[in-house]
């Protein structure tokens, strides 16, 4: 499995400027303020399984755009739910990418409940049909160019490495700040 | 015009442009209203705490919008309100069916109506009851126009008398 960092790397640069991407809290979150992302960047610092939806009602409300959302496997274990309410609305404009490490990580690298879920089937049993799985840097850019042209919600789920030691970056940005920045 | 309609005109008065729901009896009926509606586009969710999100997105998407749910559903909903409405003040404009009050006559919702107007409190959310007999309209107009000024929430409780 790959790294986090590299993959986020590889995502932000094939982000263009009519894109949104949304957050939820964690690693990725606190890394993005410190990456140059070329479009409004919406990140969670708390409210886990608030992602998905949030980027599901910035899709639906703006249709000009493409909404990108990183989710974390704890955070939609919470809320899986709403892999089904995706694929009844049903915008082509949304894709989520599932970061899957098996640990809530922003908490101090918990384990997840001990069980191997099959986070795919998971999505395409909830109704998303385009569903894709990632474990490196060009597996990602190709299922994300995919996902971007599928003509309906994707789903990819992304395997990373889980390292106790990673020095991800402390939050750095405030809500009200991150608020006012996100102009889309 | 009826009263679903009065609150349906109310949203498109006010310009909500995406209204997130889990039906219940009453919220149901008036869920065929705003399906009605050419402005609003209803959007289906299997948890309250999503529809507070999408409502939420919308918001900041540049649109408005509204959660339309039971007071059980709003029950569930304290983190995403802590920590995504009043977090990052966005507007979010609720319609919440008051179950369990003396106007409801089914039992099993007497425990949620005995608690919904002390959460309300204990959670600092401004919300007032829908008045039949006065404009209806113009109190789901200023309720969702609340939210935008004070960049927050507010909720309107209704009950199934309301709707007729």
């Amino acid at each position: 499995m790959t790294a986090r960092k590299p993959l986020l790397d590889a995502l932000v640069s094939m982000l263009t400027q009519r894109d949104l991407l949304v957050s939820c809290l964690g690693a990725n979150a606190r890394y993005l303020p410190y990456m140059t992302v070329p479009c409004p960047v919406f990140a969670l610092c708390d409210s886990m399984g608030a992602a998905v939806p949030l980027a599901l009602g910035m899709a639906l409300q703006r249709p000009d755009r493409h909404v990108v959302v990183l989710e974390g496997d704890g955070s939609l274990l919470m809320s899986p739910n709403v892999l089904a309410t995706v694929a009844a609305a049903g915008p082509p404009n949304l894709t989520i990418l599932l970061w899957v490490n098996g640990r809530y990580e922003s908490s101090g690298g918990q384990a997840l409940p001990a069980v191997a879920v099959d986070w795919g089937a998971l999505a395409r049993a909830a109704g998303i049909r385009h569903v894709a799985a990632a474990r490196d840097v060009p597996g990602l850019d190709e299922a994300f160019a995919r996902a971007r042209s599928a003509g309906t919600p994707s789903v990819i789920v992304v395997e990373v490495a889980f390292d106790p030691a990673e020095p991800i970056p402390p939050y750095s940005e405030r809500p009200d700040e991150i608020r006012a920045r996100f102009r889309p | 015009m009826t009263g679903a309609q009065q609150i349906v005109a109310g949203l498109e008065a006010a310009r909500v442009s995406i209204a997130a729901s889990v039906p219940d009896t009453w919220i149901g009926r008036l869920m065929e209203t705003v399906r009605r509606s050419p402005h609003i586009r209803a959007v289906d969710v299997a948890r309250e705490e999503e529809a507070v999100a999408v409502a939420c997105g919308a918001n900041l998407a540049g649109g408005r919008g509204a959660v339309l749910i039971q007071n059980a559903g709003l029950l569930n909903c304290g983190g995403v309100l802590a920590g995504l409405v009043e977090l990052y003040r966005i507007p979010c404009f609720f319609i919440v069916s008051l179950r369990g009050d003396h106007r409801d006559p089914v039992y099993y919702h007497a425990p949620k109506g005995r608690v919904t107007e002390e959460t309300l409190r204990a959670w600092r959310l401004p919300y007032a009851h829908a008045d039949r007999r006065s404009d209806l309209v113009a109190q789901v107009k200023r309720g969702a126009e609340f939210c935008v000024e004070s960049r927050g929430p507010f909720v309107l409780l209704i009950s199934g008398e309301d709707l007729a």
